[in-house]
């Protein structure tokens, strides 16, 4: 009541607020937070009608009180005056505080990194891991095809069990338009570096829209914030790096953020010692396309397809899944470069609007590795890759860096060959590379950057690993 | 001929009322969405329409067992009026909440009304959990209105938490077969038997909808209005939108049923 009748006032009888329990106080009939409750506002002339309707349904609707003039937010009590106070300083009088915030980089020595001898087991611990591992589990225990509008499902493929980038919904059935819903979040990151954390979630939110088909022109954002306790200064100087990191990436992708929310004071005592949660941005993002028949999958399709990497894969292995399984740290957390990041985002657009992707899928936890890796058991086909073509600004040179940074703004895109020419014209200014081919032997077969094979894994024992964490 | 009508009926929970409107609309119907207490008020007449139907959903909460109260005000509430309907030769299809509600409220497998056994049920999948997944189904009726001229398997949808379909004895179960009521049965992809997930609930005999020996009245745990649209098919990114979606047969089988009878 105190803020759809803001601009205008309100008086408002508590006693005939219908109640779940007897005895409450009128203070507890007005700070409830009871579920499964609204307010509206109705003009007099439609009182009988809206009653009518509600009555109808079997809905309890109460007339309470009515709104003024008077700019003040007035309460009563079985006739008595509970409260009166001026919506202005309902609104606006609370006074605002300065708090202190800090932020201290981690002192993290860099790990000297030995080639790892087995990578085809590391890509499948990876794949393993909690946030990796299939989520099927969950998905299948939602309906997410209620209301018929669902163009591209969050499980893809050949079995209807790969990751999907983002799902695609036709809210109006009988349009092409639709919405692409996608989301991104690594708490992995934000103990090391809360700003490239947050850029990340945000990168990685976007580019799932862009996999699918989406493009920049029309994206929104929403925020979640769960943070520790952020009175205390250091947990309120990561939050603002993060927010800081929000306001920067989004100016630059051109996609506000409509909405949002927080949960702070995720502490827990032990004796004199607070444990935090690590500070977490879960982004949203919510897109909008004119034709969902151009919607892609991220499953392989089709045997002699070629595939690219797009983006610059660089020496950011700092709070990756592979340092995590060597049991080693570094602050090399992976950075977003939103403006080279814009034009590839907007290039891989242009070649969906074109229809020349076969399959698109970004990376992300796991990097290219546990990227084809997915392609590949969700389609049902495998892949030939190899390393020393991926494209890197860091002049990489060791096969498991290659495999497994995840930095961000990359994809992998399955093209047919006769749309080569036309790809890679589009992709002329932005970082990208033609790495290997879908083969129709169920293996991914994976050659390091001294031509040998350090990759060769059934497609369905990648699956297993994926898979196994959370089965169904 | 006169003009198609068929009435949705939604209640508390009902949640798949837009799209089954949809469906009907599509295939040349004239489409009311009504609240069941518009029927029970005598606000609207059912005598109006020649279609009925019951949208998927968790009406009521599907507090007591999915389906039981919507099930009970039919029988209860409005049974005259479903009894005229049901006499008048009218069609009526139930979808995944709409079936249950088909089963407790005595339409299925035949119109009992005011009986207290109920011959069939639908309750907790073996998995014992809610599941959204895609089946395959073989049409096996050839009296079933709906399913006119059905001879391929299909694909559709199925979501939810109580579909397992189970008989109340042998006999009933002969009975259903005997009748030509099984109307769809789970397979495999391959055409054989079906086990978990293909079966995805552990129904009797892989039975996901059955009619009533009329083959007017027709209820089904799978979804046919999510599957209306090529692009709602999980592999159209893959093999292409086909020219049609295998759901939309049994709408438009249903509306020349009422072309051609009224």
């Amino acid at each position: 009541m105190g803020e759809i009748c803001e601009e205008h006032g309100a008086l408002v009888d508590l006693e005939k607020v219908p109640l779940k329990y007897e005895g409450l106080s009128y203070t507890e009939i007005w700070i409830s937070e009871a579920q499964e409750r609204m307010v509206i506002i109705v003009p007099p002339e439609n009182e009988r009608k809206i009653m009518k309707i509600f009555s109808e349904e079997n809905v309890e609707a109460t007339i309470i009180g009515t709104v003024t003039d008077t700019h003040r937010l007035q309460l009563r009590y079985q006739g008595n005056e509970v409260a009166d106070l001026e919506m202005e300083f309902l609104h606006h009088g609370v006074p605002q505080i300065t708090r202190k915030a800090i932020w201290q980089k981690p002192v993290i020595s860099e790990p000297e990194l030995a080639p790892t001898g087995n990578p085809g087991k590391i890509l499948k611990q990876i794949l393993s891991s909690w946030n990796v591992c299939s989520k099927e589990w969950v998905i299948r225990q939602y309906d997410h095809e209620v209301q018929g509008g669902s163009v591209l499902k969050p499980l893809v493929g050949v079995e209807n069990d790969g990751p999907g980038d983002a799902a695609v919904v036709r809210p109006v059935l009988g349009s092409m338009r639709g919405i692409i819903i996608s989301n991104g979040t690594n708490p992995k990151y934000g103990l090391i570096d809360p700003y490239a954390m947050a850029a990340s979630a945000i990168d990685e939110a976007i580019r799932q829209i862009i996999a699918v088909g989406g493009s920049l022109e029309k994206i929104a954002l929403l925020d979640n914030f769960c943070w520790g306790n952020t009175d205390k200064p250091d947990r309120l100087g990561s939050l603002v790096l993060a927010a800081q990191a929000c306001y920067d990436i989004a100016k630059i992708y051109g996609t506000p953020f409509i909405s949002g929310k927080d949960s702070l004071n995720n502490e827990y005592q032990i004796g004199d010692t607070s444990i935090s949660i690590p500070p977490t941005l879960l982004i949203s993002a919510l897109g909008v396309t004119d034709d969902v028949t151009r919607t892609i999958s991220m499953d392989l399709k089709e045997e002699g397809n070629l595939l690219y990497v797009i983006g610059d894969t660089k020496d950011e292995l700092g709070g990756s899944h592979y340092l995590e399984i060597l049991g080693l740290e570094s602050a090399k957390v992976p950075a977003v470069d939103p403006v080279k990041a814009r034009e590839i985002f907007q290039a891989i657009s242009s070649a969906t609007k074109q229809r020349l992707l076969r399959s698109c899928h970004d990376c992300s936890e796991g990097g290219i590795g546990v990227a084809i890796a997915e392609m590949c058991f969700a389609g049902g086909l495998g892949a030939e890759i190899d390393l020393s073509e991926i494209p890197s600004s860091d002049h990489l040179n060791q096969d498991d860096k290659l495999l497994f940074s995840e930095s961000n703004s990359r994809f992998i895109a399955e093209i047919s060959p006769e749309n080569k020419e036309k790809f890679e014209e589009i992709l002329r200014h932005v970082p990208h590379k033609k790495i290997g081919i879908v083969s129709a032997e169920r293996r991914l077969q994976v050659t390091g950057i001294k031509k040998n094979l350090i990759i060769d894994e059934q497609i369905e024992d990648l699956k297993e690993a994926w898979q196994k964490t959370l089965r169904w | 001929m006169k003009q198609t009508k068929a009435i949705v009926i939604r209640t508390a929970g009902s949640n798949c009322d837009y799209e089954t409107v949809h469906a009907f609309r599509k295939v040349g119907a004239e489409v009311d969405l009504v609240h069941i207490n518009q029927i029970v008020n005598n606000k609207i007449s059912l005598s109006n329409y020649h279609i009925l139907a019951i949208p998927g959903g968790f009406t009521y909460g599907d507090d007591i067992a999915a389906g039981k109260i919507l099930a009970n005000e039919f029988k209860f509430k409005i049974r005259d009026q479903v009894e005229q309907f049901v006499a008048d030769g009218k069609l009526i299809l139930g979808i995944c909440n709409g079936f249950q509600v088909l089963v407790k409220a005595g339409l299925l497998p035949e119109i009992q009304l005011d009986s207290d056994v109920q011959e069939v049920t639908l309750t907790h999948n073996d998995s014992g959990k809610f599941e959204d997944r895609w089946i395959y189904l073989k049409p096996t009726s050839k009296k079933c209105v709906f399913t006119k001229g059905m001879t391929e398997p299909v694909y559709f949808p199925i979501a939810h938490g109580e579909g397992k379909f189970i008989p109340r004895d042998d006999a009933t179960l002969s009975r259903l077969k005997q009748n030509d009521q099984i109307v769809f049965r789970y397979i495999a992809p391959d055409g054989s038997q079906p086990d978990y997930p293909w079966n995805p609930n552990g129904s009797v005999d892989d039975i996901a909808g059955i009619c009533d020996p009329s083959g007017r009245i027709f209820g089904l745990m799978p979804h046919p209005e999510r599957h209306f649209h090529p692009t709602q098919h999980p592999h159209w990114t893959r093999e292409g939108l086909k020219p049609e979606a295998d759901g939309k047969k049994i709408f438009l089988n249903a509306v020349e049923y009422i072309k051609e009878n009224f």
